[in-house]
Parts: C-alpha cells; sequence; structure tokens
C-alpha cells in the first residue's frame, strides 16, 4: 500500500514536472526577448520619456455628473513646469445660474444635492464659473493638499446647491 | 387708485427685482460660452484625446490607457501607473468596446482588434504607436491580450478627454 502510495506520489510529480517544464521554458523566452529588446529599446524608452518631458504634467482627472442641473465634461489638474496648479474643464456643459463658483472639496466625490456650507466640508475656492459651456482655466492656490482635496465642485454659493461634481482620480 | 393699490405696488417691486436678482431665471435660456486655450505649457505637449482605467480580467491589471496626438500628429497610446502579471505573448489591442467576448476571460476564436505590439513590459509607463489609418470612433477600448491562450489580462474602456 505504502509502495503504491510513493509510486502514486513519484508519477504525480514527474507529471507536475513535464506539465510545468513548457510554461517555463516560456518565460525563459519571454526574458530573453525583453532582455535583448532592452537594448535596441533604450533609445526608444528615451523617446517616449522626451515626449513627456514635462513642461507640464497632468495630474488628476475626472469626469463631472450632475442631474439637477445637467452637468457633464472632463476636469483635470495639470502642473506646470514651475510647480504651479492648474485645474482645467474641457467639453464642459452645465446649467447657467447666478453666483456659481468652481471650487475643490475634501471628499471622495458629492451628491447631486450636496450642500457644502451645511457639512462644514472643507473647501477651496478657485473662482466664479467663467462660463456655463466651453474650455476653461482656474488657477489652483499654492499649497493646496491634493491628496486632501479630491472633488471638483460647480457650486452656486447663493443656494448652497452642487450643480455638478467631478471625483479626480490618479491620472 | 386707491391707496390699498399704491402700497401693493410699492411693496410688490421690489420684492420682483430682489426675486429676479436671486434667481436670474433668463439664465435659463442665455448661455455663457467660453472657449480658453490650455495653458500655455500645454500647447507643445501632446493632446490627451481618450483615457481609461485599466481593470484587471483574467491577471490582475491596472494603470491607465491614455490615446495623445503628438504635435506632429501622429497617434499613440501610453500606459502609465501600469501593472499587469507577465506572460507569454502577451499583447496590446485596441478593441471594439461593444465585443461581447469583453465581457468574459478567455476569447473562443479571434479577437477582432488593432494589433499595437507585443506588450514591452509587464509594469511601467510605455508607448505604443497606432496605426494611421486607425478609427477611433470604432475601437474605444484597450485590452491587454495574452495570444497563446487567448485570454485577456485587462481592459481599458476609453473616454474622451
Amino acid at each position: 500500500m505504502v509502495r503504491m502510495i510513493k509510486a502514486g506520489l513519484a508519477f504525480t510529480a514527474l507529471a507536475g514536472a513535464l506539465l510545468l517544464q513548457p510554461t517555463l521554458r516560456a518565460q525563459d523566452n519571454m526574458k530573453q526577448d525583453s532582455m535583448k529588446q532592452d537594448d535596441m529599446k533604450h533609445d526608444k524608452m528615451q523617446d517616449d520619456k522626451m515626449m513627456h518631458d514635462v513642461r507640464a504634467k497632468t495630474l488628476e482627472t475626472g469626469k463631472f455628473h450632475g442631474k439637477v442641473h445637467a452637468t457633464s465634461g472632463r476636469a483635470t489638474v495639470y502642473q506646470e513646469s514651475d510647480g504651479k496648479l492648474v485645474l482645467r474643464l474641457t467639453n464642459f456643459k452645465t446649467s447657467n445660474g447666478p453666483d456659481v463658483h468652481v471650487i475643490l472639496v475634501a471628499t471622495k466625490d458629492a451628491m447631486d444635492d450636496a450642500n457644502f456650507l451645511k457639512d462644514n466640508t472643507d473647501k477651496v475656492e478657485l473662482g466664479k464659473l467663467k462660463g456655463n459651456e466651453g474650455d476653461q482655466n482656474y488657477e489652483i492656490p499654492a499649497g493646496t493638499d491634493l491628496t486632501k482635496f479630491r472633488t471638483v465642485s460647480i457650486y452656486c454659493e447663493r443656494f448652497n446647491a452642487n450643480f455638478g461634481a467631478a471625483p479626480l482620480e490618479k491620472f | 387708485m386707491s391707496r390699498n393699490k399704491w402700497i401693493l405696488i410699492l411693496i410688490g417691486i421690489p420684492v420682483l427685482v430682489g426675486a429676479w436678482w436671486a434667481f436670474r431665471p433668463e439664465k435659463l435660456f442665455i448661455n455663457q460660452k467660453v472657449n480658453e486655450s490650455a495653458p500655455a505649457a500645454l500647447s507643445s505637449e501632446p493632446e490627451a484625446l481618450y483615457t481609461g482605467k485599466l481593470e484587471g480580467k483574467i491577471h490582475q491589471t491596472s494603470g491607465r490607457a491614455t490615446i495623445y496626438k503628438s504635435t506632429d500628429g501622429r497617434e499613440y497610446l501610453r500606459l502609465s501607473d501600469f501593472t499587469t502579471s507577465n506572460g507569454p505573448d502577451v499583447h496590446v489591442l485596441l478593441v471594439r468596446a461593444e465585443d461581447k467576448v469583453l465581457g468574459g476571460e478567455i476569447v473562443k476564436g479571434d479577437l477582432d482588434g488593432v494589433e499595437l505590439g507585443a506588450l514591452k513590459g509587464n509594469q511601467g509607463d510605455q508607448n505604443y504607436d497606432l496605426p494611421a489609418s486607425v478609427d477611433l470612433t470604432k475601437y474605444q477600448a484597450v485590452t491587454i491580450y495574452c495570444e497563446r491562450f487567448h485570454a485577456i489580462f485587462g481592459v481599458a474602456r476609453l473616454e474622451r478627454f
């Protein structure tokens, strides 16, 4: 009986080794290939870097959502070469309204009916909304902690109404 | 006119003006369009056209896939923050976002897509040139695909940047 189990184990091990072998060899090939490529790729990799050798860096991006006041488009945070942070809205559309501002809020996301004044969420004011349609840029004050302020909100200060919000994700 | 009417008018007009100022109802019908150009430093940079986050299918995959148009008009795909598992014969493809096979992990038969090349590395930032003729309105997803086992490692659905 013991001998049979031993034989079984040996057989299983052998079968296992045989099954594994092609995969291992394949991985070897992969490595060799990629090592070979590395030399050739060197220039290219530098190209890759060059293309992005960065006068401006894209840090964060997110899409707007908002139903009460239909809001759509994209919010992106760029860092310019001098370190200045810029928020850019693209393909942007919201409803027009009185006293509408662009703010950063210290939340992960915001509901359509969020009222940031009432719930005392930390805010950073970026300025009055320049237009309810179109591409536009807003300077982000130096020292703003983007790890804390994760949501861009189009906020009507007069009625404490959140027109739309864009949760930021790492680009 | 009776005294009451005068009082009504005297109170009514300021109330109406106040209500107009507060609600600015005409703004419902008036759009204010702006068209600012990108920050100056960006004008000489490749322009991002589409972007999407990679999600893992059969193997854990994460990062971001972005399609850029460089200043000379060429389009290329860039993977950033990218990690997937290493494997044999792994390729990067543009595929149709509505293709049903993207719901599963193993493709039966051939995957319809635009081949962008063998995966350069299973980690790190990397660029892939797009063929000049590729129709980006048709192919709205990027997949990391093992051709040997027809396995989808990860998929990123692209959205307009």
